[in-house]
């Protein structure tokens, strides 16, 4: 058996002229948190369906758990659509029950279950309530514990921020954290790139079908070059020659001369050599920040074109 | 098959505990119960009816009174026949009427004879003291706890007219002023209480001119000149729905003409009348019965309209849960939660437990449907209620309730595989509405045609629409009574339950792929391309 939780292989999907998904290998191994990132329409909940088996790729090969079909082991998977909804009728327990039994549970520990999941995340007292009488949030938050009630191994959620307010933002990041510290591999989507660089070991991000990058936190921030902002009266392009500068931008607001330079940093070059070489020239700075770049910034490098241009089509 | 099982278990569940389902599941019985006491309620309910009789020929008030008299000794003797059989010691299954055996006749006609030739003479001598008599020779064959006898009300009561009016006015006038009391304005006076005045008879003097033979010419002139005119008998009243006064009236006075008529011309009224009560055995056959027992019976009667009644409920029964089908799959996609369960089960597992689900439900209501038909007519049957005692013979003996039941399967399968389909390429019930036109119009056929059908239950629309298996559940269930041939039933059952699979087949393809597709409902050509894809 691979120790792989899931492989793609060169999974494409195409609606006749349009290709959703684009050739994308993946392989997730087993206790990762994955972020699954990439702006509107990159293909993220088309790709998640396909690994679910709700549709099939037009070309290509899955693997889950070592296994053709995710039918097959279902039990071992718990899976948050991106659109909310839950049966207007039901109870908030027995919502969860259910879900939970379709995975194969038996009824009682089921219903155990869901009152034990609902009293861990603040929902004790709307166990027996309908759902339709619960919050947005509420009901969301009863959609992720009835997708991870029967404890699955390899949990997958579609967007499961969106629509949440920053408190329950947080109580989601719990959510997947708990699920991570069980062991479990977790693969998430989002387009909100601080949650992913708080709780992702690695990411994959896609744009327009195709596989951008798939890396570590870390990796991915290599991809976009590092900037470490200086502001001097004297001016500073001598630092261009140093070994740690890649090169020297200005970054003065047009019609005003702040002093302000971007100085982008060579591959391994440490600002603190940069600053460094100021001093010894006896250079006066006004400012110098430095902070390793965010994963917004890696994205808006990366995709920012094919975003624009995804959300014009 | 544990996953269709626990779809199936929800489905039930839930819709189970909707207020529709329960409405649905109490009102049928209520309905039951109403059809079959709400004559006897309404009998007794109805008040006895006030009229006047004014007759300025004076020749007609006593053969008119003389009949209403008759109607009502009939009645008690009715009563007395119910008071009888609902208090003899011994009953025994042997004591019941033999519908089965009882002739089908014009109940009416029958009654009207009986008022008029026997009856009377009977009902005259109940009404000299025979009454008491007749009680007293019955009393030894009845139970001791029981009731007095009570003779029923008088359903038709002649009253005086109202203070102030003179019988020796004109007609006109005489309605004229009547026509507040007819209308309930106001009340006439009967002993001593106020009561409505339900109809007035008046009788013109020169009724003895207007007698017409419609058969010889001047005869036909004068019946049309006065067609619509109120030369001759005028019967006044608001309600034209009792008929009973009116034609009563009529009768007896027709009968009086005819006999004064007979003396005019020198002949004996009396051999007359005894020619009158001449009567032939007539018997009405029918070859498809046993040998030996081809009379058409009241039964027989009854079981060819019995049907319709069945139509009417598996119509309603499928459509009531088809419907809960279409809501709950577009409750599902327009939620997005038949993501989830598609990540759980294969689309036909969901499929199937769907319509294992709701088919419960509507068995369940069926069942109780059908329980509690049984339970009211066996509990009502009876010696005394001729009516339910008689459904109950045509149900148990018949074989009705099992075509019921396989026409329901069968039916719900299929019209539920067609609701299912449009509930998968819909994501609103807006949507599904307007693709649920054309599927409305084609449901609309069997209740258009099952009043017509009992008439010629193998006749050539019968057939033609038994061999469409949209209708074959309807159509057949409509026939199920008059022996349709064997090839109509083994064929066009075989050729519904290919069909409903070919059905399925399709619709599980449909299904498929479009329970997660959004956006604008298909056209015909996609959804074909779906069907022969794999």
């Amino acid at each position: 058996m691979s120790d792989y939780v899931l492989e793609l292989n060169s999974v494409t999907k195409t609606y006749g002229d349009f290709t959703a998904v684009d050739d994308v290998s993946l392989q997730i191994p087993a206790g990762t948190v994955y972020g699954f990132l990439g702006p509107n329409g990159a293909g993220k909940t088309t790709t998640i369906r396909m690994i679910l088996e709700i549709i099939k790729p037009t070309s290509g090969s899955i693997s889950i758990f070592g296994q053709p079909s995710a039918l097959s082991v279902r039990e071992r998977i718990g899976y948050l659509p991106e659109e909310k909804g839950l049966y207007k009728k039901m109870r908030a327990w027995s919502i969860i029950a259910y879900f939970a039994t379709l995975k194969g549970m038996d009824r009682k520990s089921a219903k155990k279950r869901a009152y034990e999941l609902l009293e861990r995340y603040g929902l004790k007292d709307f166990a027996d309530a309908k759902t339709e009488a619960l919050s947005k949030g509420m009901g969301q938050k009863v959609q992720v514990l009835a997708s991870i009630a029967h404890d699955p191994e390899f949990v997958i959620l579609d967007e499961p921020f969106s629509g949440l307010d920053p408190v329950n933002q947080e109580v989601m990041e719990e959510v997947i954290r708990d699920i991570a510290e069980r062991g479990r591999t977790v693969l998430f989507s989002t387009h909100v790139m601080s949650h992913a660089e708080r709780i992702c070991d690695r990411i994959l991000l896609v744009a327009g079908g195709k596989k951008i990058l798939d890396d570590t936190v870390e990796g991915a921030r290599r991809h976009v070059p590092r900037r470490l902002r200086l502001q001097s009266d004297t001016d500073l392009a001598f630092l261009s020659d140093h070994d740690a500068v890649d090169r020297m931008v200005r970054t003065d607001v047009e019609g005003e001369s702040t002093g302000s330079y971007d100085a982008i940093l060579a591959a391994d070059g440490e600002p603190v050599d940069v600053v460094q070489a100021c001093f010894e020239r006896g250079v006066t700075l006004h400012r110098f920040d430095y902070s390793p770049p965010s994963l917004h910034e890696v994205f808006v490098e990366l995709v920012g074109d094919k975003a624009k241009e995804a959300s014009f089509r | 098959m544990r996953a269709i099982f626990l779809i199936a278990w929800r489905e039930y569940a839930e819709n189970a505990k909707t207020k529709g389902f329960w409405i649905g599941l109490f009102l049928f019985p209520i309905i039951i119960f109403a059809s079959i006491f709400v004559q006897r309620i309404l009998d007794d309910a109805t008040p006895t009816r006030n009229y006047v009789l004014v007759d300025q020929s004076g020749e007609y008030a006593d053969v008119i009174r003389a009949a209403m008299e008759n109607r009502h000794q009939a009645d008690i003797l009715e009563a007395l026949g119910e008071y009888q059989a609902k208090y003899s010691k011994v009953k025994t299954e042997a004591e019941m009427p033999d519908f089965e055996s009882m002739p089908a006749v014009d109940q009416e006609a029958m009654a009207e004879r009986f008022a008029s030739g026997f009856g009377s003479k009977l009902g005259s001598m109940l009404k000299d003291g025979g009454l008491e008599q007749v009680l007293a020779q019955m009393a030894p064959l009845l139970v001791d706890d029981r009731p007095e006898f009570e003779e029923p009300k008088l359903r038709f009561r002649e009253v005086p007219l109202p203070d102030g009016m003179a019988a020796e006015l004109g007609l006109d006038e005489l309605s004229t002023e009547l026509k507040p009391f007819l209308k309930g304005s106001q009340s006439v006076m009967v002993d001593g209480e106020s009561e409505e005045l339900f109809a007035a008879v008046l009788i013109p003097a020169n009724i003895g001119e207007l007698i017409s033979d419609p058969g010889s010419l001047q005869g036909l002139q004068a019946a049309m000149s006065g067609a619509g005119s109120r030369s001759g008998i005028q019967y006044w009243a608001t309600n034209l729905a009792d008929k009973d006064l009116k034609s009563r009236v009529k009768s007896s006075v027709i009968a009086e003409l005819h006999r004064k008529e007979y003396l005019a011309r020198g002949m004996d009224s009396d051999a007359v009348a005894a020619v009158e009560d001449l009567d032939v055995p007539f018997a009405d056959l029918n070859p498809n019965k046993a040998v030996g027992k081809e009379e058409v019976s009241m039964a027989d009667v009854l079981r060819q309209w019995a049907p319709v009644g069945f139509v009417y409920l598996l119509w309603v029964g499928i459509f009531t849960i088809s419907q809960m089908l279409l809501n709950n799959t577009i409750e599902e996609k327009s939620n997005r939660i038949i993501e989830v369960l598609l990540s759980s089960v294969t689309p036909g597992e969901l499929m199937m437990g769907k319509l294992a689900g709701i088919a419960g439900v509507g068995l369940t209501m069926i069942g109780v449907w059908m329980g509690s038909l049984v339970t009211i007519l066996k509990l009502s049957a009876g010696p005394e209620a001729e009516f339910p005692t008689m459904l109950w013979e045509v149900l148990r003996t018949s074989g009705l309730i099992p075509a019921f039941m396989v026409y329901f399967i069968l039916g719900y399968l299929l019209y539920s595989a067609l609701f299912l389909a449009i509930g998968s390429v819909c994501n609103t019930i807006k949507e599904a509405q307007n693709l649920m036109g054309p599927v409305m119009l084609i449901m609309m056929v069997p209740l258009i045609t099952m009043m017509f059908i009992p008439k010629d239950p193998n006749g050539t629309l019968a057939r033609i629409l038994s061999w469409i298996p949209l209708y074959t559940p309807f159509t057949m269930m409509n026939r199920a009574a008059a022996h349709p041939p064997m090839i109509d039933t083994v064929g066009t059952l075989i050729l519904l339950i290919v069909f409903t699979g070919f059905v399925m087949w399709m619709v599980g393809r449909i299904f498929r792929i479009g329970i997660l597709r959004t956006g604008q409902p298909p056209k015909i050509m996609e959804l074909l391309r779906w069907v022969r894809s794999s």
